[in-house]
């Protein structure tokens, strides 16, 4: 074992070896109460993994700020829906699932999904997005503290719209009428409006929080220069989203603007609030810029693998139920849960009696990952292939694809 | 990461969580048998709930072999809207400090550690129907899990007012 471990280090430069070692170290050392990190990585899965191993291994009674701009990615909360939140058939053009028409608008590219594993709601990141993350110790955690200080920021770059909403979120206001205000107030802007009142407010950044046992991360999306904002809805808009009972958590969908920022101008501004906020704790005694090789740190690499598990994608889904019994549709309930198929109801189905046995000992117990495509799946076990068993698998195919994971 | 094991599911597939829970007979089994054991060894101290720094409560079952677990009314009162509850897999076996599930609420996900070690022997599955029973009752209809246990809990356990002092003093 040992053996092995030095002749893998051994393809290593020394130099790397001892920096990444070095990073977990200092990362942990009590003595560090304040630090800020970038992420030069736009690889999601890393970022997270990145912020995962900050969370766990950082001193119980620091505070660290970490940066990060992903790729074009939908992003969904730990206990949430991917079939009922996000557009799957859309979304990976590199693995061959989506072939663009020319009547589309020319697409964002591949778009990942990731399953994150803090709390809240599903949302889209590309490179106008910069996410920001606070590492706290628990005690001190809020869910507005942050956020106020991330409005400090946007109104010193002369954005006077903005505030944090009862959501926790950050909104721009979107009053016609400028009226006195106290400038100081994180809650309100001179055109903050009557709740309900139109025009809505828009949101600019959408906020979940990780809790463990000492620490609370709050991190949080901020649209500053998103090029695909009118391509956004499209991703988040499921065709089977009503079709789908789920238990788990719905996203709350919002109206949404691009603060009009540059990412490196609000980056730095960014940090240098955090540092203002917490200069009783002196200036942060690490300033770093992390990257794509810090995924040979063990720790980060097993979350990564984590993160890219088809398990923790699909099968860490609530128990959902898939109703397709209205009149034109295929007549079937199928009940999942924990990402395997519990049982399949027929009504009103035009399958036949040998049919439905079939698609039940071919389907209960099994998991959707390993279905991925309903058609050859379902037409390679069912020797008694008709046309009503064609209409039931390309309408699963339509409403619970399961689309491939990047390859690590 | 609340991966679930092949195992486990395999498992669960064949003994649902009706099929584990004991008949009246069974009951009145064990009944006596703690009854018997009482003579022994097993104190009131140890059946008395007990609460974690973190939060959380286990009570004994009266022969000393299985614990409830949940989390404190302090710990849901400050979560606050809870709106799903990820229980841990039954036959699931649990270190002491392990994240055996976790709840979210208002957009955060918080573990549930388990200040025991064992074997989780049954869930309560209406909390995957009804999460917010857990704001109304988590120190009683309201538990997660019941865990077969395999030692003793290691880690600082409170009596029920040394617990409220604890979060006075929080």
């Amino acid at each position: 074992m040992t053996e092995a471990f030095a002749a893998r280090r051994s393809f290593l430069p020394r130099s790397a070896g001892r920096s990444y070692s070095s990073f977990t170290e200092k990362l942990a050392d009590a003595a560090n109460k304040l630090q800020s990190y970038i992420s030069s990585s736009n690889d999601p899965y890393l970022n997270l993994s990145i912020e995962d191993h900050i969370l766990r291994k950082s001193p119980a009674d620091s505070t660290v700020l970490f940066l990060y701009v992903n790729r074009p990615c939908v992003v969904i909360g730990r206990n949430q829906n991917p079939w009922t939140e996000v557009n799957l058939g859309i979304l990976n053009a590199a693995y061959g699932t989506h072939k663009r028409k020319d009547s589309e608008p020319p697409g964002v590219g591949t778009v990942d999904l990731v399953r994150r594993r803090s709390g809240g709601g599903t949302v889209f990141h590309d490179e106008g997005n910069l996410n920001w993350s606070i590492i706290c110790p628990r005690g001190d955690f809020t869910r507005d503290t942050h956020a106020e200080m991330v409005v400090r920021a946007l109104r010193k770059l002369g954005i006077e719209r903005a505030r944090v909403n009862e959501r926790h979120d950050i909104v721009l206001d979107q009053g016609l009428e400028r009226l006195a205000c106290d400038t100081q107030n994180t809650h309100r802007t001179p055109y903050t409006m009557k709740e309900g009142a139109l025009p809505r407010p828009l949101k600019v950044s959408g906020s979940a929080y990780k809790l463990t046992r000492q620490r609370a991360l709050h991190h949080a999306t901020t649209l500053l220069s998103s090029p695909n904002l009118h391509n956004i809805t499209q991703y988040l808009r499921s065709p089977a989203k009503n079709l789908i009972h789920a238990q788990g958590v719905e996203s709350v969908s919002s109206p949404v603007a691009n603060i009009g920022l540059n990412v490196q101008t609000f980056q730095q501004r960014l940090q240098e609030e955090f540092a203002t906020m917490y200069a009783n704790f002196g200036t942060p005694s690490i300033v770093k810029t992390v990257g794509d090789d810090y995924l040979n740190i063990p720790d980060i690499r097993k979350g990564y693998d984590e993160l890219l598990s088809e398990d923790w994608m699909w099968s860490q889904t609530p128990a959902f139920t898939l109703v397709l019994d209205s009149k034109d549709d295929i007549g079937i309930e199928m009940k999942v849960h924990h990402g395997v198929i519990k049982s399949l109801t027929f009504t009103n189905s035009n399958v036949s009696d040998k049919s439905r046995a079939a698609l039940c000992t071919t389907l209960v117990e099994r998991k959707l990952q390993d279905i991925r495509k309903w058609t050859p799946f379902l037409q390679s076990r069912i020797r008694s292939w008709d046309e009503g068993l064609a209409t039931v698998a390309t309408r699963l195919d339509q409403l619970l694809p399961v689309s491939g994971l990047p390859k690590r | 990461m609340a991966t679930r094991s092949s195992v486990a599911r395999a498992a669960r597939q064949l003994t649902s969580a009706a099929a584990r829970r004991p008949s009246p007979f069974v009951c009145q089994r064990w009944a006596q048998a703690s009854q018997k054991q009482r003579l022994f060894s097993v104190s009131a101290a140890l059946k008395e709930k007990k609460y974690t720094e973190d939060h959380e409560w286990i009570e004994m079952s009266a022969d000393g072999k299985t614990c409830t677990l949940g989390i404190s009314e302090y710990a849901a009162k400050a979560l606050g809207d809870v709106v799903y509850i990820e229980l841990p897999q039954i036959e699931l076996d649990v270190s002491e400090g392990d994240a055996i599930g976790a709840v979210e609420s208002v957009k955060s996900a918080s573990d549930i550690l388990t200040p025991i070690s064992g074997t989780v022997a049954e869930v309560n599955s209406d909390l995957e129907t009804t999460p917010g029973n857990i704001n109304k009752d988590p120190e009683g209809n309201a538990w997660i899990a019941k865990i077969t246990v395999s030692g003793k809990p290691t880690g600082k356990m409170m009596s029920k007012s040394e617990y409220t002092e604890f979060t006075e003093d929080a």
